[in-house]
């Protein structure tokens, strides 16, 4: 039997609704007259696992797992470490700062556009947000606190 | 009647404060930006947006937001006839004889087509929203728990029928979501569910970094700059107008195109996506020359245009007079408007007038402004279509993270974007659309207070919900509805999922 690509989503999500009935283990179910806060979450999650196994029996209408395209990996890869370590930063550089890296670091390392008309297309962008956030929204953005 | 001419005529007083005028200008040209730029959808931009508005007060918030709705709708059309790209999901079939009239040299007239059909569709639409909102909202005072247990499994049971992805998959997506809408802490018990001790998590998951993370992020991280290239064909200013013949082809598509996207639009689903669909279909069967769709049929471009204008004015119906979100752009304005403090449903209308009907007339001040906006400022949209997609996606990724930061200052929030965003270019790879889980995500507590309060009231017993003879005639829909599914499912039809599909493939290979 070959892998299909809704072999594993169906499994996925098996698995999850699995995590999420261990993870609700100290929830009161309650009874049908007096339903408890585990109530819902067992009915939604014993769902999410029949769904999934139907999914995995009709998997062979999907198509092979191998065969699906992930040339924009390496992309979708390089954007979410950048905008995380961004996240990371957001508090402790600032604003301004963290936005300049983040987007410098997009244009200049992942598009690989001109150093120089990259830099200024971040410094205007970020100074312009900055600006129009601040003095025209009057809302305050995070400040450089270390 | 009078009653209801006169509360409209206090929502154009509304609407027609410079401020309003204003921030409806603001979101109809945002709106059309982000209609006109691939890669940006109304869901992504308006959940982008969303925090902006948090400045505003709740009739303004509410009259940008439905601005970026419509006017993106309107926008759509621009990159679709230009490009053969469409810029957002409900202008697919615009592009088959949009384009095909612009390679004959009649841009500007489809333009145009597009345009004054948006404005007819968009006006009827807010006509028939004035009149059916506030009488359903009336009825809608009488609903229980029960009847609202009930209007929401038929409404994510009719999602899941109408939804461009299967059935399994839409359902999938919406237990997501209804799980996800559950963590935080219990209303009935006061019990923490799944916080992980994580202080922030108390209050839920909130619905914008969900949406701006799947919507937004997740839509830039499957969407590799090199992929978005396309040729633009620029159309002249005074070859806008259509000749007699055009005029004459446009008129009854506008008008059937108009009524069946607002039938479609109340319904729960993607209603936009579908009402154009749909609308090219029953073009295409009452057309004298069916063999001219594809290679430029203005009748092609006027119906679906109108259609998905029409059903986008439909869906605010059971948003504003039930409270209930049929598709996940209602979901995200609802939650809009629970920002601001203003919860809608059938109370909008008598608790919050100023904002209901000046949200209603200013659609109507709306739709002039697009039409105004759309035909005189191509060039400038042709422009802003040549703008390197490299460039433009470091700046939407800005706007994600200071959105999303300045709605609650948690930087939690912004690593759950970041989260929503991965599990959205995972769901993308393997088929799932992902707009039903925010659908879940929404209405999770509503579902799960009307439950179990009916169950209360019933001391436990399911019968409740089909003595009640509302609830009862609901939940025979929803029963139809599957077993209508289970139909198409066990003899393998043909729906019109598959034929759409068919249909978006053939756009990729030409």
């Amino acid at each position: 039997m070959k892998l299909r690509a809704d072999h594993a989503a169906g499994a996925a999500f098996v698995v999850f609704g699995l995590v999420v009935i261990a993870l609700s283990g100290d929830l009161p179910v309650g009874h049908l007259s007096m339903p408890g806060s585990g109530f819902l979450p067992m009915i939604v999650a014993c769902l999410t696992i029949i769904f999934g196994f139907i999914l995995i029996v009709r998997a062979r209408e999907s198509g092979l797992f191998s065969d699906l395209n992930w040339a924009d990996g390496k992309h979708a890869l390089m954007v979410t470490a950048i905008t995380g370590a961004a996240i990371a930063l957001y508090e402790h550089l600032g604003f301004i700062v963290t936005m300049l890296l983040m987007m410098i670091a997009l244009l200049i390392v992942i598009e690989r556009r001109h150093p120089l008309r990259a830099g200024a297309y971040c410094v205007a962008i970020v100074f312009l947000t900055y600006v129009s956030f601040v003095y025209g929204l009057k809302t305050p953005l995070p400040e450089y606190s270390f | 009647m009078d009653s209801t001419l006169l509360s409209l005529a206090h929502g154009f007083a509304i609407a027609f404060q410079p401020d309003n005028l204003w921030y409806a200008f603001l979101g109809c040209l945002v709106g059309t930006l982000v209609g006109v730029l691939p890669g940006i959808g109304p869901l992504s931009g308006i959940a982008i947006l969303l925090p902006v508005t948090f400045g505003l007060n709740a009739t303004q918030a509410v009259i940008m937001l439905a601005g970026i709705y419509y006017g993106s709708q309107y926008g759509g059309s621009t990159t679709s006839i230009l490009m053969r790209i469409p810029g957002e999901a409900s202008s697919v079939m615009t592009c088959i004889d949009g384009n095909a009239m612009a390679k004959k040299g009649r841009a500007g007239a489809a333009l145009c087509i597009a345009a004054v059909g948006s404005w007819v569709a968009g006006t009827f639409g807010v006509v028939a929203l004035t009149v059916v909102a506030p009488p359903l909202a009336t009825i809608a005072v009488k609903f229980g728990p029960p009847e609202y247990t009930a209007l929401l499994v038929l409404g994510l049971i009719f999602l899941a029928y109408m939804s461009s992805s299967s059935l399994i998959r839409t359902l999938l997506m919406a237990c997501i979501g209804l799980m996800l809408g559950m963590i935080g802490i219990d209303n009935m018990t006061g019990h923490f569910r799944y916080s992980f001790d994580l202080a922030e998590l108390g209050d839920g998951i909130g619905i914008v970094p969900v949406a701006v993370g799947l919507f937004g992020l997740g839509e830039i991280l499957s969407t590799p700059s090199h992929n978005v290239v396309g040729e633009v064909i620029a159309p002249k200013f005074r070859e806008l107008w259509p000749n007699r013949r055009e005029w004459r082809e446009s008129y009854w598509p506008i008008g059937r195109g108009t009524l069946l996207g607002f039938i479609i639009g109340i319904i729960p689903g993607s209603a936009h996506i579908i009402s154009s669909f749909l609308s090219y279909a029953l073009e295409r069967r009452v057309s004298k020359h069916p063999e001219e769709f594809g290679k430029g049929a203005v009748a092609g471009v006027a119906g679906p245009e109108s259609a998905n204008n029409s059903a986008s004015t439909g869906a605010f119906v059971p948003m504003l007079a039930l409270g209930i979100p049929t598709g996940p752009i209602p979901a995200v304005l609802m939650g809009a408007l629970m920002v601001h403090g203003v919860a809608p449903g059938p109370q909008l209308v008598t608790e919050h007038p100023d904002v209901f009907w000046g949200f209603v007339a200013s659609m109507y001040v709306g739709n002039l402004m697009l039409l105004a906006l759309n035909l005189p400022l191509v060039s400038l949209f042709v422009t802003v279509l040549r703008i390197p997609y490299a460039y433009l996606y470091p700046l939407i990724i800005m706007f994600c993270i200071l959105g999303v930061y300045e709605v609650n200052n948690s930087i939690v929030d912004v690593w759950i974007m970041l989260i929503m965003g991965v599990l959205g270019y995972a769901l993308r790879k393997f088929s799932f659309d992902p707009a039903p889980l925010v659908l879940g995500l929404v209405i999770a507590p509503i579902f799960e207070q009307s439950l179990r309060q009916s169950l209360i009231m019933s001391n436990g017993d399911y019968l409740i919900f089909f003595s009640r003879p509302i609830s009862a005639g609901l939940l025979i829909v929803s029963i139809a509805l599957l077993a209508m599914s289970a139909v198409t499912f066990v003899l393998k039809r043909k729906d019109w999922r598959d034929k759409l599909a068919e249909v978006e493939a053939g756009e990729v290979q030409q």
